[in-house]
């Protein structure tokens, strides 16, 4: 997982970073372990933290669609990853948020389609104004 | 199919994550998390996976 990579650049920036999926803790720990990452994940079976970030669930289209399957093929041969089974609601989309004290949300970027991600680089960016 | 939506549907992130703050999720280890708590002090960056794997 790219986010992985960056996470020595969010611990010098003093930010935390936490992912967060669908279904239980016995999910997010057996995708932390096949995925090789220590970032904390937390559990969202019911997918309540989705609904609140404004994560939209995807069309057809949004989610197998030939623009989003060919990202996704790029993608792959970019990491050498593949995804795997998809588990949870196979529509959800996601998306990333940083937000401050006073719940004060200073940048967001939520999916728009299934291979709609923002970067690592573009969180970093977010979290280390100017 | 597959659960999707009939219509496209636009994202919605809040202006302030007041709800957001509220949400008690469990981490991998099933301790219990408030998200408020993880940008209580100073800025925290949140990723929704869409899904494992």
């Amino acid at each position: 997982m790219q986010l992985h990579g960056a996470r020595q650049q969010f611990e010098a920036a003093g930010v935390p970073l936490v992912l967060i999926g669908q279904l239980t803790p016995r999910h997010a720990a057996r995708f932390r372990s096949s995925q090789h990452i220590d970032l904390p994940v937390l559990a969202d079976e019911r997918r309540a933290s989705y609904k609140a970030a404004g994560a939209k669930v995807a069309t057809f289209g949004e989610l197998l669609g030939p623009k989003v399957v060919a990202k996704g093929i790029l993608t792959s041969a970019r990491t050498g990853r593949t995804q795997g089974r998809t588990l949870g609601h196979p529509a959800q989309l996601g998306g990333a948020m940083v937000i401050g004290p006073g719940n004060e949300v200073l940048w967001s970027h939520m999916s728009q389609d299934a291979g709609d991600n923002a970067s690592p680089e573009e969180i970093l960016a977010a979290v280390q104004p100017g | 199919m597959l659960g999707t939506a009939a219509t496209r549907q636009e994202p919605s992130p809040p202006e302030r994550a007041g709800e957001l703050a509220e949400i008690v999720l469990p981490d991998q280890e099933g301790n219990d998390v408030r998200l408020g708590d993880l940008w209580k002090d100073g800025p925290a960056a949140l990723v929704w996976l869409r899904h494992y794997g």
